[in-house]
């Protein structure tokens, strides 16, 4: 792990050439441009992130990149050579298929190699060697469809590399993975580019960025930054404070009111769960500027850290640089104001104990218990495949529990009668609104499917218009829109009612980082409005924005708390930069698990409680295997570090 | 008025006015209502029409007299038999009949003449071609009636008793009025089971299956809303029918028209019925089309719409019984050809009424139950 910093060693070794370079690419899918005019350059051995939501064009890129299509205009060199000669050197890992879930592992990686042809003895090597790197090897005679996510994605892999690609190209490896197993993967790509082979990942999320090299943020088929993490957030001169406080709505409203004063230090104030995100070009202005305008609105209990910006917020300000910054949401037109927040008959609004549910002997929900507020926002948050979706569907009604109880409302009917039905929302994880239905028709048919009041449709209506931006453009067809706006669109259509409860079955999934800002703003009012939310997500990002969090792993919730209360139980982490990161990850790995440590570039991020080691411990090893450690110190754990100590106790837990 | 309003702010004509722009907007599915129907109608009545025509035979004629001469004539007149050529030997007709030239073949002995003036009777040898059993069956049967009938100037005494056939409602006994109602039942069924589960399917692959499951609707509301505009547009189709039997097949239409407009209305809603039952048990389109094809064609092949029911072995005509489509081609037979009324096909109706309310039960039952 050679990596210092944004300064590539490796790259400068072959510095006059580029493993991949793109000059002014294009392409047209009919009246649509997925890609304009992007300039791109990968040099070789570098681990390269291309971040951006769904619709931003990674997936063309790539598969231009791959030979598998052309563009419309412009240039693609890959390794030198246009991408159709190439392809012999590129091993591509698609998003959605690249294992044959029939076939056993080794005849997965067989079919990969003879595909390529990969002569019979360095196939064998490499098999050995990738499977034995990949702690797949036990499993070489399991069915594909068989495997755990992380161990199909880490397979992929393995299939993509046995022909020995000089360049690899990976779309989206880790959506849906859950935060143990992402954290192996990216492990195992870190050691990939050390060998020596150009890696390019694309990824929705942020925090993948921060592992990489040099990131691209690619947005509407447009590359709009590019460079080393490091210098992208120096770059935008911004500190970042986090304000951890009970009443984050409150504070938010407080803190808002003080941003508007044009001598006000504050940037922006965002309201996530139980803390609130401000940036600054001066920390020590604002931290006094904060405390004064907080104290002042009797708002005592918060507590203010300084911390590094993060790529979101790079994002964030380059969008609004644009002027394409978030809008206000105009407030929802309740038919009656504060109706959600009348009397109750029971004071929990979702109540399920020892609720389990297994399908022929798969156990895909194994017993839990949970009580939701009204006026709460719950967050379930696991990996695909942990039974989040599972567990709402059988809170909402839809199926039948195998064992324990569930009471909604206080009622505990086991399908809920129409009339309950009438005052919860839903909004399922597939697609629903109808694709051959308009914006408008769509909207109007949720409308009186839940018995909205005629007078009272029209504004409705206009508010889901407005939020989402498609005033003007209601007659449009929803199958035409894309990913994310239908989301939004499903969204407005799940609340139309005034749902006292609202289940949120991952709502995020494909959302622009700006329209996640909104969604949430707007879930944070219906809360406030008194309805008790439950949202699913494998967002750590959409976690911090919850009152609450339960974590489930294969079934079990197997912590719950606010997120401050989960961030705790990750003890103590600390950061190590060092020029030796070889040696060092070498020398932690082999007296502490792996999945305790992270590798950034130039910097080391160890679990010490995971380990039951402190400071002084973890400078011994290094100090007996000769790394000199430049600086360490102790910083905030994050939820994934959380998710990745209670995952592992819980791995532990069940043989 | 205000009573009207409310209504049409009902969720139950919210649920029919979406349903009915989503049926209207997919137009592959309006192709499949319109074209395929109307083909096969017309196809089918066209080749399902039993009657002989152009059947090959083959005449060797020993006797070489006018009479013979005669009766060849009186054999080959019509439409019925094709004279292909005249043979000189009996093993020449024989080799014909073995390669397939000939169906039929007719060999008149040398004392044809002297045979009739001396008994007045003689024997000609009919030769038929067995193996297409249906075809031959009636030829032979067509073949002796027109040499029985053969008598030249009334010159020979007839067999004591002939019958005097009248044909009711059918005078040209044209089996194409008896086919086209059975045909238009059996296409019916086809359309209306496979239009009706592909609109509840698609929502069920899409997943919008389980958003309609979380709003107030009761699952009798959401069949019915999907019900109405399919029914709307498969009536369509039964005019259509009608129209095409009534002006390419010439089928009259002898009874009343309210009758029949019911007796189709029934019979559209079993087919919806049995289409909504499908789908709650299958989980994709394509599956529905298998499964359906395994479940349509028994009902069309044991109906009597295409098989006479007549022509079935009796356990077949008792399960047979059971088959809704046997009681709609009861009826549009008996409404279309002989006009017949209420008073004689009650049973008929009140059995298609039951199956109706039975097979929409039952997927209302199973609706709910389909996610698990």
């Amino acid at each position: 792990m050679s990596v210092v910093s944004g300064d590539n060693p490796r790259a400068a070794a072959r510095e006059d050439l580029s493993a991949i370079s793109v000059r002014g690419l294009r392409k047209q899918f009919g009246a649509v441009e997925a890609l304009r005019e992007i300039d791109l350059e990968v040099a070789p051995g570098e681990l390269f992130g291309l971040i951006g939501p769904d619709g931003a064009g990674k997936t063309t890129l790539f598969q231009i990149l791959s030979g598998v299509m052309e563009p419309t205009g412009g240039a693609a060199l890959v390794g030198g050579e246009r991408p159709r000669a190439a392809r012999h050197n590129v091993g591509y890992v698609t998003q959605r298929f690249s294992l044959y879930s029939e076939l056993s592992v080794d005849e997965n990686l067989r079919f990969s190699a003879g595909a390529r042809n990969v002569p019979a003895g360095q196939f064998a090597d490499r098999r050995e060697r990738y499977l034995r790197e990949m702690e797949l090897l036990r499993f070489a005679d399991r069915l594909a469809g068989h495997l755990s996510g992380g161990m199909k994605q880490k397979l992929a892999l393995c299939c993509a590399l046995i022909s020995n690609p000089r360049i690899l190209l990976l779309d989206e490896p880790t959506t849906g993975l859950d935060p143990l197993s992402r954290r192996e993967f990216w492990h195992l790509l870190a050691s990939i580019a050390e060998q020596g082979t150009t890696t390019v990942v694309a990824t929705p999320q942020f925090d993948e960025a921060e592992l990489c090299d040099r990131v691209g943020l690619i947005h509407k088929g447009g590359i709009y930054k590019c460079g080393a993490p490091a210098e992208l957030r120096a770059e935008l001169r911004l500190s970042r404070l986090e304000i951890h406080t009970p009443e984050p709505h409150q504070a938010e409203q407080v803190l808002l009111q003080a941003a508007r004063h044009p001598a006000s230090s504050l940037i922006d104030v965002h309201a996530f769960g139980d803390r609130l995100d401000v940036l600054t070009r001066d920390a020590r202005t604002a931290e006094l500027e904060i405390k004064a305008s907080l104290n002042a609105a009797a708002l005592a209990s918060y507590m203010v850290l300084a911390e590094q910006p993060t790529l979101q917020n790079v994002f964030v300000m380059n969008m609004r640089g644009e002027g394409l910054g978030e809008v206000e949401p105009p407030p929802f037109p309740a038919a009656i104001p504060g109706a959600c927040a009348g009397d109750r008959p029971a004071r929990e609004a979702i109540l399920a104990r020892d609720l389990r549910k297994n399908f022929d002997s798969f156990q895909a929900v194994r017993g839990i218990s949970l009580e939701i507020r009204y006026g709460e926002i719950y967050g379930l948050l696991g990996a695909n495949g942990a039974g989040k979706t599972t567990t709402i569907q059988m809170l909402a009604g839809l199926i039948e529990p195998s064992g324990g109880e569930v009471a909604l409302a206080g009622e505990t009917d086991s399908s809920p009668r129409s009339e309950l039905r009438r005052r919860i929302g839903y909004m399922s994880q597939k697609f629903t609104l109808y694709d051959d239905l308009s914006v408008l028709e769509n909207l109007e048919f949720y409308c009186s499917a839940y018995g909205v009041a005629r007078p009272q449709r029209a504004g409705k209506i206009d508010w889901v218009l407005s939020v989402c931006g498609l005033a003007g453009m209601e007659r449009m067809l929803v199958g035409q829109l894309p990913r994310g706006l239908r989301q939004k669109v499903a969204f407005g259509a799940s609340v139309l009612h005034e749902p006292e409860i609202l289940f949120l079955d991952e709502p995020t999934a494909g959302v622009d980082p700006m329209s996640r800002r909104l969604l949430w703003k707007i879930i944070r009012e219906f809360a406030r409005n008194g309805s008790a939310i439950l949202v699913s997500t494998h967002f750590l990002e959409d976690a911090e924005y919850c009152h609450r969090l339960g974590l489930m792993v294969l079934g079990d919730l197997v912590c719950q708390g606010s997120p401050r209360q989960i961030k705790e139980k990750a003890g103590t982490v600390v950061e190590l930069a060092t020029r030796q990161m070889h040696t060092a990850f070498d020398a932690l790995s082999a007296s502490l698990d792996c999945s305790l440590i992270s590798v950034f570039p130039g910097r080391l991020r160890v679990q010490l409680d995971g380990a039951a080691m402190s400071i002084e411990g973890l400078l011994s090893i290094l100090d007996a295997a000769q790394v000199a450690v430049e600086r360490i110190q102790p910083v905030p754990s994050s939820l994934e570090d959380a998710f990745v100590a209670v995952a592992r106790g819980g791995r532990g837990a069940t043989p | 008025m205000r009573l009207w309003r409310r209504f049409l702010d009902s969720r139950l004509v919210g649920l029919v006015v979406k349903e009915t722009r989503q049926i209207l907007r997919d137009k592959h599915l309006l192709f499949l209502l319109l074209f395929p129907p109307t083909i096969q109608l017309l196809l089918l009545g066209a080749v399902l029409d039993p009657g002989l025509h152009n059947v090959t035979i083959g005449i060797v004629d020993h006797a070489r007299s006018p009479v013979s001469r005669e009766l060849i004539s009186a054999v080959t007149a019509g439409q019925m038999f094709r004279r292909r050529e005249n043979l000189s030997s009996d093993t020449a007709l024989e080799e014909r009949l073995r390669s397939g030239q000939l169906k039929v073949g007719l060999v008149i002995p040398p004392g044809l003449d002297s045979a009739l003036a001396r008994e007045h009777r003689a024997d000609v040898q009919v030769i038929v071609d067995g193996v297409d059993a249906y075809t031959a069956r009636l030829a032979a049967s067509c073949m002796a009636q027109k040499i029985q009938r053969f008598n030249p100037e009334g010159a020979w005494r007839l067999p004591p008793v002939v019958p005097c056939l009248a044909t009711l409602y059918n005078p040209g006994l044209r089996s194409s009025w008896y086919f086209i109602p059975g045909i238009m039942g059996a296409l019916l069924t086809l359309t209306s089971t496979l239009v009706a589960s592909a609109a509840l399917l698609r929502e069920k692959e899409l997943g919008t299956l389980e958003q309609l499951l979380m709003t107030p609707y009761a699952s009798w509301e959401i069949l019915l809303g999907k019900v109405v505009p399919i029914f709307a547009l498969l009536m369509g189709d039964v005019l259509l029918a009608v129209i095409l039997g009534m002006s390419v097949f010439g089928v009259p239409f002898r009874g009343s028209v309210l009758l029949f407009a019911l007796a189709s209305g029934l019979y559209v809603c079993v087919g919806i019925s049995l289409g909504m039952m499908l789908a709650t048990v299958c989980r994709t389109e394509r599956q529905s089309h298998l499964v359906s094809f395994f479940v349509i064609v028994p009902v069309m092949q044991l109906s009597g719409s295409v098989v006479p029911f007549e022509t079935m072995p009796p356990f077949l005509r008792a399960i047979g019984a059971a088959d809704p489509l046997r009681y709609f081609t009861t009826i549009a037979r008996s409404l279309l050809i002989k006009g017949a009324g209420l008073d004689s096909l009650w049973p008929s109706f009140l059995v298609l009424a039951v199956s109706v309310v039975a097979l929409f039960l039952v997927s209302v039952i199973r609706f709910r139950r389909q996610l698990t």
